[in-house]
């Protein structure tokens, strides 16, 4: 018999809320034979309290025993799938959630004490992956909505805006403008502006949304690297996020989503590697996690930022000057790139190369200490007072160095060890080997000469022939306004043969191209434009209202378009992106050249 | 007390006949206990491998890392105490755990070596060694168990099972201690305990927590597996330049 209430849903003699019953249905899902066999082997040994920061600054407080943490899905298994559990599920501790409360607790447990940095798992004498049952774990809350509120509204963002900080497109795009306008006048060549969406590079660098938020140096202090090796590179202008939310909450499908969609934008570019900046969840989920649970294979390599500017170093790529770095550095290892991705030695060898006082500490490596801002930690303020307090561990092994930086390769740890630091007063600041790789950078390269047509960012449109091809009479109206109030020859067509037809015989230097039209659709168009070898070069810049056109356009087998605008279209972002189709045009036309 | 004494004693050769029911209890009721076992254990492996095995689907971190030699590493972990922090740093620890299991296989073997290789316990050398081998794991079991009542931590995660089995070994071990010399003379009692004992350690195993050695291969084998494709097992040695 079952009665409904006003939240919960309870069934007679089983008086279990219908969160929790969602929940342990969820959990045969997780049941891989690895994640079974976490679940049976433990043999509550305690070994795991030995090494687990939590449990080290808290040596009182016996909740704070890894295993205990794991512990709570354990205890689902055993009474709903192990014999013993089923059978007798006191004599093994077997049990389950009852009420929304026992989840509430759940989720102090597995959210507010423990990051994930897996030194349990490496340190258990059974090889028990405590931190992947706290990350199942995790993942049945996330599930019902039973999460920290900062997991939340990062995941939400992350799913709904593309980037797990809400950074909306404008605003992306604005910034790497910006960056990129500092850094040419810094180095005085256009040539070390930032390519946005330009296709066919060697190389497609996607970022932490932390980078366009609140470190944006760092974005060009890669885009000085990447100039002065003289890389083919490009930032995608969306779906460049390559943090991942659903690694932290447990989410498999919020990971999958967005691996996939950083996976599917490299490929639309035609980047043959993606370059992962310093990130060390964002390195695992998307070097190590994404395709497994996206389920997708992929045809481009994937390396992580460090790799790409060690190899520049030892391939001459570069020249560095270390002496430019003199201060005492030490390295602190993410935990995900250390002990998830084996990345230990290439970091060091890199600060070998362009520091000349580097002081490891202890333990270091995949021993090394979590920063405790892991985990999806940084976004959980609720549990930041322990965070702190058991950072005690981090900040005395800091403090033993006696360096005055430590370097870290991991967005989440640049705030993890600014946070102690500043509540340990340890004088220190932390920086990324991005920032020391550009900073000790020696210019060999000359700036390319700069043509008139370069000169300014509003002198390029100025006598451009421009094709406008609208089906709708006021959107033509506009576009052919506003190019023509800026110097433009515009033409105009307002379906497919007509385009067509005046592309020929007008042959503009672009044209700007609508995709739902009647007759000829924008897409034939456009496949007879690449299609005719008199116009196949024509500059296209697609201005289109449904956006699943793009997947069609790209999917085509014939050269991209060298633009692509959402509508509603404004006249800055209608002029932004025409200059820079055309400054592209004309970069890559000097590069033939040369 | 100088009757327990007698007992550690190799047995004369002159002593008397077993009883029937220490025949039965050192023959047919481990064989049945040790079919039991198998039989349990095959089904729990049946059920292990139902689940699903999971797959690397990215490429290896490095080029030249293996999955296979992290799987031997992760097998071999447990022989390395030097490789994990947490019994570099609790290396005592460490020793007990190693004593402990050493006296596991010769209180195991004792169960095989008396009702069908007794001419080894005639050796004062073998029966000197077992007796050492299962006393000193008597006395770390016996340790765990304080450890396991008296530490806070230990008893929020131990559950009634842990107890028992601890409990349970411990007493298995007094009783192999006694029955290593396999001296009847002054009476079966030890003997017989040492076996009925036996058999409801071999049957109740599959049970509990026992049988986390079972377990071992499977998660040394799948966590080898993910650390050796990504370059984390074994622990590596020199720079790749190449991810």
């Amino acid at each position: 018999m079952t009665k409904k209430s006003d939240s919960t849903e309870v069934k007679s003699g089983n008086k279990r809320s219908r969160k929790v019953e969602k929940v342990l249905e969820k959990l045969p899902s997780q049941l891989s034979r690895p994640v079974v066999g976490s679940l049976v082997a433990c043999v509550h040994c305690g070994m795991c309290t030995k090494v687990c920061h939590y449990a080290l600054a808290r040596p009182d407080d016996p909740k704070m025993a890894p295993a205990y943490k794991a512990d709570q899905v354990r205890k689902m298994f055993k009474r709903r799938h192990d014999w013993t559990g089923r059978v007798f599920p006191w004599w093994v501790g077997a049990s389950e959630p009852k009420t929304e409360e026992d989840l509430e607790k759940l989720k102090d447990i597995v959210f507010g004490t423990c990051t994930g940095c897996r030194r349990c798992t490496f340190n258990c004498p059974m090889g028990v992956d405590v931190a992947t049952l706290v990350r199942n774990t995790r993942g049945l809350l996330t599930s019902v909505g039973v999460v920290p509120e900062g997991v939340a509204v990062v995941s939400k963002d992350q799913w709904e805006i593309g980037n797990q900080m809400g950074v909306l497109s404008e605003d992306y795009v604005e910034t790497l403008e910006w960056m990129s306008e500092e850094l040419v006048s810094e180095i005085g060549d256009p040539e070390a502006a930032i390519p946005i969406d330009k296709p066919d590079c060697d190389v497609v660098y996607s970022i932490n949304p932390r980078e366009i938020k609140y470190d944006p140096r760092t974005i060009a202090n890669a885009a000085k690297i990447f100039y002065y090796a003289g890389e083919s590179w490009t930032m995608p202008s969306e779906d460049w996020d390559m943090t991942n939310f659903g690694l932290f909450s447990g989410d498999n499908a919020l990971g999958g989503a967005v691996g996939q969609r950083l996976f599917e934008k490299t490929k639309e570019l035609g980047g043959k590697k993606l370059v992962i900046s310093e990130c060390g969840h964002g390195f695992r989920a998307t070097r190590c996690e994404a395709q497994t649970w996206a389920g997708m294979d992929i045809d481009f390599v994937m390396e992580s930022s460090i790799f790409t500017m060690l190899n520049y170093i030892k391939d001459g790529r570069i020249e560095v000057d270390r002496t430019v770095n003199s201060d005492p550095v030490t390295y602190h290892d993410s935990c995900n790139l250390a002990r998830s991705c084996g990345v230990t030695e290439e970091p060091r060898e890199v600060l070998r190369l362009v520091t000349t006082d580097f002081r490891e500490m202890t333990p270091n490596r995949s021993d090394n200490f979590c920063c405790t801002g892991g985990g999806g930690a940084m976004s959980m303020s609720e549990y930041t007072p322990m965070r702190l307090e058991v950072a005690k561990v981090k900040a005395d092994q800091l403090k033993a160095t006696g360096a005055k930086i430590v370097v870290t390769s991991c967005h989440n740890c640049v705030d993890g060890l600014s946070d102690l630091i500043k509540h340990y007063k340890l004088g220190m600041e932390v920086k990324q080997l991005v920032d020391l790789v550009a900073d000790a950078i020696v210019p060999t390269r000359e700036p390319a000469a700069v043509e008139p047509v370069l000169a300014s960012m509003g002198g390029t449109l100025i006598g451009k022939k421009i094709l406008v091809v609208d089906d709708d009479p006021d959107t033509q109206d506009f576009i052919e306004t506003v190019l023509s109030d800026n110097g433009c020859i515009t033409l105009t067509a307002s379906d497919g043969d007509e385009a067509l037809e005046k592309a020929r015989a007008e042959r503009p230097d672009l044209i700007t191209l609508d995709m739902a039209m009647p007759g000829k659709s924008g897409v034939e168009v456009f496949v007879d434009l690449r299609n005719d070898p008199d116009v196949a070069d024509t500059l296209v810049c697609v201005i289109s209202g449904r956006p699943e056109f793009r997947k069609v356009i790209y999917d085509r087998p014939v050269k991209p378009p060298e633009g692509y605008m959402d509508k509603p279209v404004s006249e800055d972002n209608l002029l932004k992106n025409l200059r820079r189709v055309f400054e592209l045009a004309h970069g890559a036309r000097v590069d033939a050249k040369v | 007390m100088s009757t327990t004494l007698e007992l550690l004693k190799i047995a004369p050769e002159s002593s008397a006949e077993i009883s029937g029911f220490l025949e039965f209890s050192a023959h047919t009721l481990q064989e049945v206990a040790l079919i039991i076992m198998a039989l349990v254990y095959t089904t729990r492996i049946v059920w292990l491998l139902r689940f699903k095995p999971t797959k690397e689907r990215q490429a290896p971190t490095y080029a030249g890392t293996t999955p296979t030699a992290g799987i031997v590493y992760s097998m071999a972990n447990i022989a390395m105490p030097w490789a994990m922090e947490s019994t570099r740093k609790g290396f005592l620890f460490y020793l007990q755990f190693a004593l402990f299991h050493l006296g596991v296989v010769a209180a195991i073997g004792l169960s095989f070596i008396i009702p069908y290789a007794s001419g080894l316990l005639t050796s004062v050398l073998v029966v000197t060694i077992l007796q050492i081998a299962v006393g000193l794991a008597c006395i770390v079991a016996l340790g765990r168990m304080i450890r396991r009542i008296v530490s806070p931590v230990m008893r929020l995660i131990s559950t009634p099972d842990d107890y028992f089995s601890l409990a349970l070994l411990t007493v298995w071990f007094f009783f192999a201690f006694l029955a290593v010399a396999n001296n009847a003379t002054h009476g079966e009692w030890h003997l017989a305990t040492y076996f009925l004992m036996t058999a409801f350690f071999l049957i109740y195993v599959p049970f509990s927590k026992i049988s986390h050695y079972l377990y071992y291969p499977f998660t040394r084998f799948y966590l080898g597996r993910t650390m050796g494709h990504r370059g984390v097992y074994p622990r590596r040695v020199g720079i790749n330049y190449r991810s």
